[in-house]
């Protein structure tokens, strides 16, 4: 029974790094989370903010939808080792210091996904004022790793 | 017998007050980011509108507030330097920290027009640049920071050192315009601030901040 389980942990640990994939390969991925995560969150802003005459309650509440997808969705997994060298769409920008500060990255992770989830709630909700300041307090979660682990050009 | 003469002028001391709100209001929205992101940007418009309003000031402001007046010189500073400098306006060490402070914040402007913050934020002239080269001015922004730190704590630190050890109050000149002098050493008073040239500088800095929104 111990060896089965010992199997299946090692077989599972194993299936998850295949997932990962080469180094290129997570780094594309998450590249691409990103971008995707900050095409929507544009979407929101231009919608609450910046031109709060185009605000359209259903865009809103499918991109905030997405936002809080992305954010739940296990991201850091694809921050293995070596993925501060790599290139993936474009060169990696992650510090070499992430893999010193995981615990705290892996806690702002789950800030940004509690406040991502609370932004599709308050989107479903309807009220301008209301998803504009969530949508601070997401905002506020993305620079708080930025700050960290993140390299500046 | 120590008499009082008029030195800065109401504009400058008004520009002055309004930058610290200003920088330290930028400085924390920046620090904060979330929802004050937006105030990051705004403040930094009014930043951007009171140094234009400086710049032109410096030109055809009175005679205090005029560059070619305290524009540091070789000689100056070393006239400085042995204790023999008698100006009236910015001595020629502080005049080094006034242009080098405002060199600093004129450089976050620049850059700060052009970055963005890679959430939701956009200087408002991020559109006319790539991002790659947007990303690099965000950086320079950012490394700005520590000297801009740096210089806002010499010039506290020499207010607080004329203060405690050369016993000469910096402060109060800039709320009241009034600096003391010994009556044998006392400039000529300036002349008053004309409304024209007021006017005309007031105007190019709300030009300057109309047109980089557009």
């Amino acid at each position: 029974m111990k060896i089965k389980v010992a199997l299946g942990l090692m077989l599972s640990a194993a299936t998850l790094a295949a997932f990962a994939g080469p180094v290129e390969e997570q780094i594309k991925a998450r590249q691409s989370a990103y971008a995707f995560l900050g095409w929507n969150t544009h979407l929101i802003k231009s919608q609450v903010s910046d031109h709060p005459e185009t605000y359209n309650k259903e865009k809103v509440i499918a991109a905030a939808t997405v936002m809080a997808a992305i954010a739940k969705a296990p991201l850091l997994d694809l921050y293995g080792p070596g993925t501060d060298q790599g290139t993936g769409w474009k060169p990696s920008h992650l510090k070499a210091d992430y893999f010193q500060k995981q615990d705290e990255i892996r806690q702002i992770n789950d800030t940004f996904a509690q406040e991502a989830a609370a932004l599709q709630a308050v989107a479903t909700q309807g009220e301008i004022a209301d998803i504009k300041t969530q949508f601070g307090k997401v905002g506020a979660a993305c620079k708080s790793c930025h700050d960290q682990i993140r390299v500046r050009d | 017998m120590n008499v009082k003469v008029q030195i800065w002028d109401w504009p400058l001391r008004l520009f002055h007050w309004l930058l610290v709100l200003a920088v330290t209001g930028a400085y924390v929205s920046g620090e904060l980011g979330g929802s004050l992101t937006d105030w990051h940007g705004r403040l930094g418009s009014l930043t951007l509108g009171l140094l234009v309003f400086r710049l032109v000031w410096g030109f055809i402001g009175p005679k205090y507030a005029r560059f070619a007046n305290f524009f540091p010189t070789l000689s100056g500073l070393k006239s400085y330097i042995k204790g023999d400098w008698r100006g009236a306006g910015h001595n020629p060490a502080g005049a080094l920290a006034v242009l080098a402070l405002l060199t600093v914040l004129g450089w976050l402007v620049v850059t700060g027009l052009f970055a963005n913050d890679d959430i939701a934020f956009e200087g408002p002239l991020f559109h006319l640049v790539d991002k790659d080269l947007s990303d690099k001015l965000s950086g320079w922004h950012k490394r700005a920071e520590l000297p801009l730190l740096l210089l806002v704590g010499l010039h506290v630190g020499a207010i607080g050192y004329y203060r405690l050890v050369k016993k000469v109050d910096l402060l109060r000149p800039m709320l009241t315009g009034e600096k003391q002098f010994i009556k044998a050493q006392a400039p000529r008073p300036m002349r008053g601030v004309s409304p024209p040239r007021f006017l005309f500088s007031l105007l190019i800095a709300v030009l300057a901040v109309w047109a980089i929104q557009i």
